[in-house]
């Protein structure tokens, strides 16, 4: 290198901010709409579709098939843990602060499992098949986070 | 060997409106492509591959919209592919998914493009600042209208011209129950009264924010020859892009679309395009463009396109109708705008545009570009089998 230029490592490397920020919004259409409005009033439905089978949450069409769903179903705000995974150690963004368990839930009526979290005292009272009941919020919004969590249900009532 | 044949088989378009809030995007995707299928009288299952468009990941705030959409479009263990040439985009999605079936690869390929404008902010999505580079600031209308002006001052085009393209569109679409306006009082006065936007573009010669979806089902020759309806055969296609700024661009003409209008006509044997093709659906998302292309693809003499609009040539009954849908200047859902052209070509030779149905339309031109002028996509589509 001549001894007129830079090294590399005198150049002024120039740099700016580019911050994007834009308010998106979104149309949930009738099904993922209807379930949002549902939650506020403390229910649950699910997407019938033309085999009969319930999809919890619903979705617009026959997940298999891509069919037209057949209408709207309620289904039970309780139902049996068919997956489950401990966390030991929530982080700030995890919906409870207290060690819980994110779980595959199959609400009754419905015939596909739902994920959410459950509260529970121990990893050791969580298991695969117990039944577990979804805790409302009193103030709800027509949101996903309207359930604060499911719970275990008690022996006498499982 | 060359591409195989392949034909537009089934074609589905939503009602163009500046609000679907009853529908999500899936909801209006699936819309479109039920319509498609139906008439094409497949069902889900008989399609082999889907090919989905839109308009850049700003304008919606959705990234990866493949993986959002595959189960809305029956697209789960099947190839999905997303393509992204901006504005361009629905007529380079369509030319992607007919790529597959010239190659021999699928027999059946189901078509996509989409926008929904109300959920996002064009305008706010092409003006945003980016470090160490020129601002285009005040969204499309902003960029073009200067490279407008350069047209008016090389052709010496009255000042008319840009008006009397906004009326024939909207004249048009009063005859395309899909078009977003409907604007039955239309007229040369409400053009010229309407206010300037960015001189010389008024409100009435620039294009609508709209939302909607356009779906095509294409087919190779087997399925095409065998269904109950007129397929329209492709004749040629073609794909250019360029640079936004390079030393001694022509950002008026682009190279690039000149390009691939030689590229396209040399496929389908054409040496006189106004002569030979029947109509054109072609991009103008602001009026002055419908004279500026014809210079561009070779239907008129440099600096002579817009006599094509003051004769008439280019409406409805002229020899060489463009924009008979109403064009982007009547429906502007930007992602889908590119394949609604192709759409409509593909409906005209069909035979089956309806109310705006150019009579005796053989082969029919579909026309996209996006971007700064840059990205152009084009196909010809015809009632007849190519050689």
């Amino acid at each position: 290198m001549s001894k007129e230029g830079n090294n590399l490592s005198e150049v002024d490397i120039l740099e700016a901010p580019n911050i994007l920020e834009y308010p998106y919004s979104r149309s949930t259409g009738p099904v993922i709409g209807e379930f949002m409005t549902k939650l506020r009033d403390g229910k649950i439905v699910g997407a019938r579709t033309k085999s009969g089978k319930v999809i919890v949450p619903p979705t617009e069409y026959d997940p298999f098939t891509s069919e037209d769903i057949d209408g709207l179903v309620p289904v039970s705000t309780s139902g049996v843990i068919t997956s489950w995974a401990w966390v030991v150690s929530p982080s700030e963004k995890h919906p409870l602060s207290e060690p819980f368990a994110w779980a595959l839930i199959k609400l009754d009526g419905a015939d596909s499992s739902m994920l959410h979290c459950v509260r529970a005292p121990s990893s050791t009272s969580v298991a695969t098949g117990k039944r577990v009941k979804a805790k409302f919020r009193s103030q709800r919004e027509g949101h996903i986070k309207d359930i604060e969590f499911f719970e275990i249900e008690e022996a006498a009532n499982g | 060997m060359g591409a195989q044949r392949c034909a537009v088989i089934g074609i589905g378009q939503t009602k163009y409106n500046s609000v679907r809030d009853d529908v999500s995007i899936a909801g209006l995707c699936r819309e479109a492509a039920i319509r498609a299928l139906e008439d094409a009288q497949l069902g889900w299952s008989d399609i082999e591959a889907v090919v989905i468009g839109k308009a850049p990941d700003m304008f919606e705030g959705v990234v990866m919209p493949e993986s959002y959409l595959t189960d809305a479009l029956g697209a789960s263990g099947k190839p999905i592919i997303r393509v992204h040439t901006a504005g361009s985009v629905g007529g380079s999605t369509a030319l992607v998914a007919a790529s597959l079936v010239q190659s021999g690869v699928h027999s059946r390929v189901l078509t996509v493009a989409f926008e929904k404008q109300s959920e996002s902010d064009a305008m706010w999505a092409l003006s945003r600042p980016i470090p160490f580079s020129p601002p285009t600031l005040a969204g499309a209308g902003g960029y073009f209208a200067p490279l407008i002006r350069a047209y008016i001052r090389r052709s010496g085009a009255p000042s008319h011209i840009g008006m009397k393209v906004a009326v024939k569109d909207r004249l048009n679409a009063l005859k395309n129950p899909y078009a977003h306006l409907h604007l039955d009082d239309i007229s040369m006065e409400k053009v010229e009264e309407s206010p300037m936007l960015w001189d010389p573009i008024r409100y009435l010669e620039t294009c609508p924010s709209s939302d909607g979806a356009c779906a095509m089902v294409l087919g190779d020759e087997k399925i095409a020859s065998a269904s109950g309806k007129p397929p329209a055969w492709i004749h040629g296609s073609a794909m250019r892009s360029e640079p936004t700024m390079f030393a001694g661009r022509d950002a008026v003409n682009p190279r690039a679309g000149q390009d691939c209008a030689k590229d396209l006509y040399s496929q389908a044997g054409i040496t006189n395009p106004r002569k030979q093709i029947d109509m054109a659906e072609i991009y103008v998302p602001f009026s002055w463009y419908e004279p500026m292309w014809m210079e561009n693809l070779g239907f008129a003499e440099l600096g002579q396109g817009w006599k094509m609009t003051d004769e008439g040539a280019t409406s409805l009954d002229g020899d060489l109708p463009v924009n008979c849908s109403g064009g982007v200047l009547s429906s502007n859902p930007i992602g889908a705008s590119g394949m609604i052209r192709f759409a409509e070509s593909a409906l005209q030779v069909r035979g089956m545009a309806g109310e705006h149905q150019v009579q005796d339309c053989n082969l029919a031109l579909g026309h996209a570009y996006g971007g700064g002028s840059q990205y152009f996509s084009m196909w010809l589509v015809g009632s007849k089998k190519p050689n």
